[in-house]
């Protein structure tokens, strides 16, 4: 039921897609052929799920990554730097070409004082002061996962510290990777696609559309369940969740290529119905996530 | 041969399958059986209603509507949430739509809205110029 054709080059060419452009990315760095670009992981306000989502990677890895792929100047939970010397290391590099990585969304509420992620020459920064001051000035702006995205869990109602997603602070493009947490592939294969070629090509809404161009439910192995009207009435059930509340067809991600844990899972594959994670308004307009006795 | 005489035909077959599965349904005590025979249903009556407004069927063409004679308040509309055996149904701009197996109404619930309201006012921020109503059953309209 929840295995997906090996067999379909749609299937197994996406998979190979995050590694693929992880490879070519690294060869070129190693052969000159492109620079080995700064870059910088902020984390303004969010649960630092993405950053841990990140080390999960596996083939592109996160090894891979800071030791062949990119200098990586600052991230405050990975670095060896703590406070003063930490914050130095970031504003060494604000006048250097670099790509900025912002997981998490910005509180702005009393000019951003209830996320501050720093100390340096003595006053705090806020994330929101350093995203504006750094955010202009990248080369390139990815927002990894929902909060950086759309403001996500850290923006969802009543909403206290009144965050938004880093877009509406910067007056520029910013690369959107969705979801609660971002996988690692989506992060890995836009940052090399981005060293290698420049933006890759985006939706409507900033997405790559390598990764963001299909509905869950387009891919979904439970598809030909909701074609003949088979539908779970409880959890824990093989079959369609539509009326239990999956965001499946609402949800633009590819999920069931690619799943979890090194490929090993996903939500729907463990009976549980999509919650929209990486769709614009999450969590509150995916919300109620399950409901039952739908007709 | 005119248009009667290739139709009525047609219609006459659509006619006999869905009774054919209206006395299936009365002997399917099997919940997956009876949804798959809701589905022929549901596939039965919209084809015989592009027959009767003498379209050829097709499978990109935008079910044409039946007239709509039911008038919802917006009590009885609120009986329409998808729920407990009551069939999803949604109000915009006047007119009341049929959303119960729409796959963008997950769990009778859709961005946040639920089944059994008048949602024009976040229609007309989300889908404005977009194409999504033709696609929905129409079963009525708002009173005033």
């Amino acid at each position: 039921m929840n295995t997906t054709s090996g067999s379909c080059p749609n299937f197994s060419m996406r998979l190979e897609t995050a590694s693929m452009l992880f490879h070519k990315a690294v060869d070129a760095v190693q052969q000159g052929q492109i620079p080995k670009r700064n870059l910088i992981w902020l984390e303004l306000t969010g649960c630092a799920g993405n950053i841990i989502s990140l080390l999960n990677g596996e083939d592109p890895d996160f090894k891979g990554l800071i030791s062949q792929m990119v200098h990586y100047l600052y991230d405050n939970s990975l670095m060896a730097a703590e406070g003063e010397f930490a914050m130095d290391q970031l504003f060494d590099a604000l006048d250097s070409d670099y790509i900025l990585a912002v997981e998490g969304a910005v509180s702005t509420k009393d000019e951003g004082l209830y996320t501050i992620i720093g100390r340096w020459k003595g006053r705090p920064i806020t994330a929101y002061e350093v995203i504006q001051t750094f955010g202009e000035r990248a080369a390139h702006v990815i927002a990894v996962g929902t909060c950086a995205s759309d403001g996500g869990i850290s923006a969802a109602r009543p909403n206290p510290a009144q965050c938004v997603g880093i877009q509406n602070l910067l007056n520029r493009k910013v690369i959107k990777l969705p979801g609660c947490p971002c996988h690692p592939d989506w992060f890995m294969g836009t940052l090399a696609y981005t060293l290698l070629f420049g933006e890759p090509e985006l939706d409507a809404r900033q997405r790559p559309l390598m990764f963001y161009s299909t509905l869950i439910h387009d891919l979904c192995p439970r598809r030909p369940c909701f074609d003949r009207g088979v539908f779970a009435t409880q959890l824990g059930e093989d079959t369609c969740m539509f009326k239990l509340g999956c965001r499946g067809p609402v949800t633009r991600v590819d999920c069931p290529i690619r799943k979890w844990n090194d490929r090993v899972n996903w939500p729907i594959g463990d009976d549980g119905p999509c919650i929209g994670c990486a769709m614009f308004g999450f969590p509150d307009k995916m919300e109620p996530f399950v409901r039952f006795d739908t007709t | 041969m005119n248009d009667r005489d290739t139709f009525t035909p047609m219609i006459e077959d659509a006619l006999q399958e869905i009774s054919d599965i209206i006395d299936c349904l009365y002997v399917t005590p099997n919940a997956c059986a009876r949804n798959q025979l809701l589905n022929r249903l549901r596939k039965q009556t919209s084809h015989l209603s592009k027959l009767m407004q003498g379209f050829p069927s097709g499978e990109n063409q935008i079910s044409p509507q039946p007239p709509v004679t039911r008038v919802f308040t917006a009590a009885e509309l609120s009986q329409y949430d998808g729920r407990n055996g009551n069939p999803a149904y949604v109000a915009v701009n006047g007119t009341v739509y049929d959303v119960t197996n729409i796959a963008a109404w997950g769990g009778a619930t859709h961005f946040g809205i639920v089944a059994g309201t008048d949602a024009t006012s976040q229609f007309a921020v989300c889908h404005a110029g977009q194409p999504v109503l033709g696609k929905l059953k129409v079963v009525g309209k708002m009173n005033g």
